[in-house]
């Protein structure tokens, strides 16, 4: 197990999309250094041929039909269209992809 | 009749009776919150026009003499994580502090279909993450039994509403037990149902293997009305199932609780518990006994992992989850110039300044425990804990029909105790983190307290699709002690 230094919590809010400044950067290697210590309890728990339990359900593969996956308050995308930020009556405009 | 009598049952009673229409109380119920909401900051949004037109749909239908069923009516308060369609819906957070709900999420089309009236959107903290209502971006709720503590959370406003008589019942969602802890705190009574046994669609998703939706009430009837109103299969939602929910959520059987057997496990009753939590269990105990329960101590082994395993599973699905948030289809967008900042740069502008502190953390956690070189000795170890947590659970189910705890190990912290430390945060959700693990359901009930002490709840935990058995022994508990709203 590992404490995260400051340039690799540089590297993860790189990675999340995140900004942090530097009152923020101090409090969350203090914060996260803190709760991984916590987690160190976990190397006493004996896990071998223990399957992973890697979802809420033992559910597999559920199928629907194609062409029935809307909800009927989806099928008219004014609302949708409504909440973005920046439109022309139907046209959508977002931001440069390419540089 | 006055609000504070009312219960979900009453109401109906009194509705197809003719004592009232359901536009008279939702008329008491806005006065109510115009008056009480000062102080407790339930509510982020009152939704008058459109609860006075579901009101008056409810009071047609009785006018009419259409069979209406219990939750005609019936006000609500939704957490604001909830979408109703044309309503904010903030999550409590300030990236999507303009956001207006494009669609009904699953569980409030069921409800508009047995018309429901919506009051407003609760109180949250920032997409449910948090025991306290503080991590919320826009207010602290108070809780309504002493405005100078929380009213636990996450689903803090839904609680403080129905414990201030600020809706007759509510929805909330409960990843780690953000139904059960609030509901504990504020004196009402919170359910969290199986996983699958109710759609999350059109839920903001924050843990997807955790998450649930549930009810808050003043009884544990009401909670079995409202549970029964929103289960069910969804084909919006894979993970959910086709349970049958039958007439015995509601009518329970004194004759089968007699020859039912409740665990006691030896973990959840520790030497930390606050002595009033404690003295509240031992009196629960003791009226169940009374009624014919047989208790058996049992133990849950790895109930002390339970926490590590769920701080490591629940942040790497927020990282994920909170990943849409990026302000380029809805939400928070940043007053930088757009031309001058590259696409990834935009991204960390609206997200940095529409994310809380609480969201953050969790994103960086998450991103951490799934990076490459971190991802066996983290994510995939707390995995295979997951599978020994649930294995506790079903060992545990073999000798017993329910499995009786504490729901938090005090009564309502104060404002500020814990907001520096999130370990001591994380810590008041101890005794209801393993139920979500496991996806098993639990519901947390009022225990008899002194008056004028702080409400304490006490959880009970049945096996998967068996919400009958606990509902039966919270219904006769209540009667037992004579608690009528």
């Amino acid at each position: 197990m590992a404490e995260i230094n400051k340039k690799e919590l540089e590297h993860l809010a790189d990675l999340a999309r995140l900004e942090l400044n530097p009152k923020e950067e101090e409090k969350f290697l203090k914060d996260l250094s803190g709760i991984l210590n916590y987690f160190q309890e976990l190397n006493e728990v004996n896990t071998d041929n223990v399957p992973p339990m890697n979802g809420g359900t033992e559910s597999k593969n559920i199928f629907r039909e194609d062409g029935d996956s809307v909800s009927p308050s989806f099928r008219d995308p004014k609302n949708i269209i409504e909440a973005f930020p920046e439109k022309h009556s139907r046209h959508l405009k977002v931001p440069s992809v390419f540089e | 009749m006055h609000l504070h009598d009312l219960t979900i049952k009453k109401f109906h009673e009194g509705l197809v009776g003719k004592q009232f229409s359901a536009a008279e109380i939702t008329k008491a119920y806005f006065d109510r919150i115009a008056e009480k909401d000062l102080e407790i900051n339930a509510y982020l949004t009152v939704a008058k026009d459109n609860a006075f037109l579901e009101a008056e749909k409810a009071d047609i239908a009785v006018a009419k003499g259409e069979e209406v069923g219990w939750l005609a009516g019936v006000p609500l308060a939704i957490k604001d994580n909830i979408l109703i369609e044309g309503l904010p819906a903030t999550s409590g957070s300030k990236i999507l502090e303009n956001y207006k709900a494009a669609y009904d999420a699953t569980v409030i089309a069921k409800l508009k279909s047995a018309k429901a009236v919506f009051l407003g959107k609760t109180n949250l903290d920032e997409f449910a993450m948090g025991s306290s209502t503080e991590n919320s971006g826009f207010k602290k709720t108070k809780n309504p039994h002493d405005l100078e503590r929380v009213p636990g959370g996450s689903s803090g406003g839904s609680a403080a509403a129905v414990a201030g008589h600020m809706a007759l019942g509510a929805l909330g969602s409960d990843t780690g037990g953000s139904v059960r802890q609030p509901a504990s705190f504020c004196g009402v009574v919170g359910l969290k149902p199986t996983y699958g046994a109710v759609s999350r669609f059109g839920v903001a998703a924050m843990a997807s293997s955790l998450d649930q939706i549930g009810p808050l009430a003043r009884t544990v009837e009401d909670a079995a009305i409202l549970f029964k109103g929103i289960a069910g299969q969804d084909r919006f939602d894979a993970t959910s199932v086709a349970a049958e929910y039958g007439e015995e959520l509601l009518s329970p059987s004194l004759e089968k609780i007699k020859t039912m057997t409740i665990g006691l496990p030896e973990e959840y009753f520790i030497s930390g518990l606050d002595p009033a939590v404690a003295k509240a269990m031992d009196e629960v105990i003791t009226t169940l006994t009374s009624l014919g329960v047989k208790f058996k101590k049992i133990s849950l082994p790895n109930t002390k992992h339970a926490l590590s395993c769920y701080y490591i599973i629940m942040p790497a699905e927020v990282s994920s989850n909170l990943a849409r948030f990026d302000g380029i289809r809805y939400g928070h967008v940043s007053a930088v110039n757009r031309r001058e900042h590259t696409l990834a740069a935009l991204y960390k502008k609206n997200r940095s300044e529409g994310f809380g502190a609480e969201a953050k953390r969790r994103i960086i956690l998450g991103t951490f425990v799934l990076s490459s070189g971190y991802y066996d000795a983290y994510y995939a170890k707390a995995q295979k804990v997951r599978t020994l947590i649930k294995q506790d659970f079903t060992n545990a189910f073999r000798d017993v029909d329910v499995i009786l705890t504490p729901v938090s190990p005090t009564p309502a912290f104060k404002f500020g105790e814990k907001t520096d430390d999130p370990l001591a945060m994380y810590l008041s959700d101890i005794f209801t983190i393993p139920v979500n693990l496991a996806g098993v359901p639990a519901i947390s009930i009022p225990a008899k307290v002194e008056t004028g002490k702080l409400p304490i709840g006490f959880q009970l935990i049945g096996k998967h699709w068996r919400e009958a058995d606990m509902l039966a022994v919270g219904q006769y508990y209540e009667k037992a002690i004579g608690r009528t709203v």
